[in-house]
């Protein structure tokens, strides 16, 4: 692997960096249009046509804010927190065939599945510290509820995203995307909905968006950050909803694969990735719109009593389903 | 009911014999009992014995020069039957009645605050509006009130001291909720004391906004009254308005015209409309359900636009005057009220069938903040709190002013006394109110909309009561023969709710507190004034 321009272009314009950045904003804007249209309302307007460029001028502008680092902070953990957590979900996004391939050609693994879980669930983490090394009250409860919540539903997301896995007979997300001529979300729709929902509380959006309750705990774990460092840790939560949603397609939806007409594959690959995720994307707004906010206990009950059994028992009919349509020899 | 006022009125006279020294009337034929000091506990042990769920309306300090008359007003038999009492101005004491009837907890404060009365036995005689670094032995309600020499603020002002103490002695955390939170719109404070994630005690601590508009009530005109009560709250302006205005027209013995009086059917029910919608949107924002937030408010603004085109606003309607109403409605106006009523029925069977059936909202409402029957009735509160609970009271039917007399309606009420029942209260209220505008402008009587009054007012005194959206609103005014008013009264709704929220927050999980504390309609600019 050299240094070549191909590669530069591949990591840095498509389908690496630049490509996430923006696409992570016209997502945002595409939530945020859905969320209003629901919602009653116009949503953004003015930037640009449609406003399709005001999750853009929003980043600019708070870049260009004042930074205020409060007194009492763990000031090194503070700082670094929110470019770190951006950092890991965007490199988690290198694994993640979008033009059929990665980011990094042939970087593929038997196993990406679970580094990319995993790396999640440690940008997650990083959130957590976030609130907590804030030392405000409302930030440590945020943070807290962060934590509690991504305890709790980090072990029904790891679960179900075997049952793909299984079926594929692969842990790597490019083979599992590649080995679906019809979608896991049709052969086995029980997981897809129960994947879904747990994507709905990972990504901590309603009914479980109980870390941003903002009635109670104003901003949650992101309180006392201003400027850039905000910036930063809203674009990392919306690359993280990207992400959420990036994972159900590779693994239930057929990854970016689709039919092929003429010119480039990687076009037409692209095309159906970005097609497929906003479908995604438009279903978990919606799923925001019609729900009003659960509390802590309700959503630990709900994940530990009902989550995390019909996880499980799922993972087992999709087992009992693999063998019976494919036997082990 | 188990007695009538008269029965009570005989009971009280073989109970008391000699200490009563003169019963009369407060207008408009309210009856006002004169006891002797002391006698008034006995006197409210009968009216509790006669009609067990009798409880404080308010209590009304008046400074007479050398003495300070208070008036209980109680409200028994669906009416309100006034205790008096006359204290001397130096070292005026009396005894409490909190422990007869705990709602009264408030009002005793209150008074005390203002008119430096102390009610021997109260439980908890601190300031209730008066800032803590407030000059002893200076009570702005006197007559003889002079604006003392204000102490600079200092780093140890009392204030500030509640919020030092993080954990008290009993081992439980402090959290401060408030002056400023984003869950409270106004700025009030409330100290919860909570063990876990469970709220075991709730200290509230009002008066951050209170303007004195009592006082300032006194060095105006009637006239000038009529805009000032309206500033009391924004969103239930038209119901100070009326209340205000109906008192003073029965201390000067007038009528509003029929046309009038059924115009100011439609602008309270119109107020009321508005005022439960922007509730149950807001309701929604506070359990994270921002779609009904939107959609409620949208539904709300069509209201709006009805008052504007009636009044001239949208929200303070300056519509009430002494004597009638200030403007006319056009006969053009009508169909399009009518289908705009229609279209409301129509939202708000959605918006029933949403809270009936929607499963997130019953998780965050359903059993939540739970207020029995009996502690509203002991707590005396009142409106769509009072009748969550089961308690089937409404100024409108009990004591019908406007044209509530002649036009149909239901008193709703729901037995749960949890946070869905009292949102589900204003929600069909919301239907009720759309009837009632529906048949006022059937029955809309012709004839003049106003009568002129003179501006001088006769001496007298009577009290004046309105259900407000957020309950029974209580007015007291006394005129002394001038064009100002010497005391001006106002007991706001909120003000006898916030002893509910501090029992319904007892044993909650401290993230339902601000879902079941907007479930009150809590509006701290009317409680302070």
């Amino acid at each position: 692997m050299s240094l070549d321009s191909g590669f530069l272009f591949r990591v840095l314009i498509f389908p690496g960096f630049a490509f996430i950045l923006f696409f992570t904003m016209f997502c945002d804007w595409v939530e945020r249009k859905i969320e209003a249209r629901v919602q009653n309302r116009m949503g953004p307007t003015y930037t640009g046509p449609a406003g399709i460029l005001q999750p853009l001028a929003d980043f600019v502008k708070l870049l260009t804010k004042e930074d205020i680092v409060p007194f009492n902070v763990k000031n090194f953990i503070f700082k670094l927190v929110p470019i770190l957590s951006f950092s890991i979900f965007v490199f988690a996004f290198a694994f993640l065939p979008i033009d059929g391939a990665n980011a990094i050609l042939n970087s593929n693994f038997e196993g990406d599945l679970i580094l990319v879980l995993t790396l999640i669930s440690i940008a997650n983490f990083f959130l957590f510290l976030s609130g907590w090394s804030s030392t405000n009250p409302y930030s440590a409860t945020g943070a807290a509820r962060v934590l509690t919540q991504f305890l709790g539903y980090d072990i029904p997301l790891f679960i179900l995203a075997l049952a793909p896995a299984f079926l594929a007979r692969s842990l790597s997300i490019l083979r599992i995307a590649a080995s679906q001529p019809l979608p896991f979300a049709l052969v086995i729709p029980w997981v897809f909905v129960l994947f879904m929902i747990t994507l709905q509380a990972e990504l901590e959006k309603d009914p479980f968006d109980i870390p941003h309750a903002e009635t109670e705990i104003v901003g949650g774990y992101e309180t006392e950050y201003t400027g850039r460092r905000l910036a930063f840790l809203k674009l990392a939560k919306d690359v993280q909803i990207v992400l959420g949603a990036a994972i159900a397609v590779e693994l239930f939806l057929g990854g970016p694969y689709g039919p092929v007409f003429y010119g480039s594959p990687a076009f037409w690959c692209a095309l159906w990735f970005v097609l497929k995720l906003l479908v995604v994307v438009v279903f978990t707004e919606y799923l925001t719109c019609v729900f009003a906010r659960l509390r802590i206990d309700q959503v630990l009950v709900i994940n530990w009593k009902v989550l995390l059994p019909l996880s499980l028992l799922s993972l087992v009919a999709t087992v009992g389903l693999g063998l019976w349509l494919n036997p082990l020899r | 009911m188990p007695t009538s006022i008269n029965g009570i009125l005989k009971a009280l006279g073989d109970a008391l014999g000699g200490k009563i020294l003169q019963t009369g009337t407060l207008r408009p034929e309210k009856v006002l009992v004169q006891v002797d000091v002391g006698a008034h506990r006995d006197a409210i042990k009968v009216i509790l014995k006669q009609d067990e769920n009798a409880g404080v309306s308010a209590i009304t300090g008046v400074d007479l020069g050398k003495t300070i008359k208070l008036l209980y007003h109680i409200r028994a038999c669906n009416t309100i039957i006034t205790i008096g009492v006359e204290l001397p101005k130096e070292n005026a004491k009396i005894e409490s009645i909190t422990d007869l009837i705990s709602g009264a907890n408030f009002h005793e404060r209150e008074v005390s605050d203002f008119f430096g009365v102390t009610f021997e036995g109260h439980p908890n005689p601190k300031r209730l509006i008066l800032p803590e670094d407030w000059p002893e032995n200076v009570f702005p309600l006197r007559k003889d009130f002079t604006a003392p020499n204000f102490p600079s603020k200092t780093e140890n002002s009392g204030a500030l001291k509640d919020n030092e103490q993080v954990s008290g002695d009993d081992g439980l955390v402090k959290i401060v909720l408030g002056p400023q939170h984003p869950a409270l719109i106004e700025p009030e404070k409330f100290i919860l004391k909570v063990d876990g994630e469970i709220v075991k005690e709730v200290k509230p601590r009002i008066g951050y906004v209170h303007r004195g508009i009592e006082k300032a009530a006194e060095s105006r005109t009637y006239l000038q009254d009529i805009y000032l009560v309206e500033r009391i709250c924004g969103i239930c302006n038209a119901c100070h308005a009326a209340c205000f205005c109906q008192t003073v027209e029965a201390i000067m013995g007038v009528d509003a015209p029929p046309r009038a009086r059924y115009l100011r059917t439609i602008i309270l029910e119109l107020n009321r409309i508005h005022s439960h919608m922007l509730l149950l949107g807001h309701a929604g924002f506070e359990i994270g359900y921002e779609t009904l937030f939107h959609y409620m408010w949208r539904d709300r603004e069509r209201i709006l636009d009805i008052m504007e085109e009636l009044t001239g606003n949208r929200i303070i309607a300056s519509f009430i005057t002494i004597g009638g109403v200030r403007r006319d409605l056009k006969e053009e106006m009508i169909p399009r009220i009518k289908a705009e009523m229609e279209a409301l029925r129509e939202r708000m069977k959605f918006y029933k069938e949403l809270f009936e059936n929607d499963s997130t909202i019953k998780m965050r409402t359903k059993n939540v903040g739970v207020l029995s029957k009996q502690d509203a009735l002991k707590l005396c509160v009142v409106g769509p709190v009072a009748r969550g609970s089961g308690v089937n009271m409404d100024v409108r039917r009990d004591e019908p002013y406007a044209a509530y007399n002649e036009i149909p309606f239901r008193v709703i009420t729901y037995d749960y006394g949890d946070s869905w029942a009292r949102l589900m209260v204003r929600l069909d209220e919301v239907v009720e109110s759309a009837n009632i505008i529906q048949y006022a402008l059937e029955h809309l009587p012709s004839g003049p909309y106003r009568v002129r009054v003179p501006r001088i007012v006769p001496a007298g005194e009577a009290i004046g009561r309105v259900e407000a959206p957020r309950g029974e609103l209580f007015y007291y005014v006394k005129s002394n023969g001038t064009a100002y008013p010497e005391r001006v009264k106002v007991r706001t709704p909120t003000f006898a709710n916030i002893l509910a929220f501090v029992k319904i927050a007892e044993g909650i999980n401290i993230a339902d507190v601000p879902a079941s504390f907007i479930s009150l309609d809590p509006c701290f600019s009317c409680t302070d004034r």
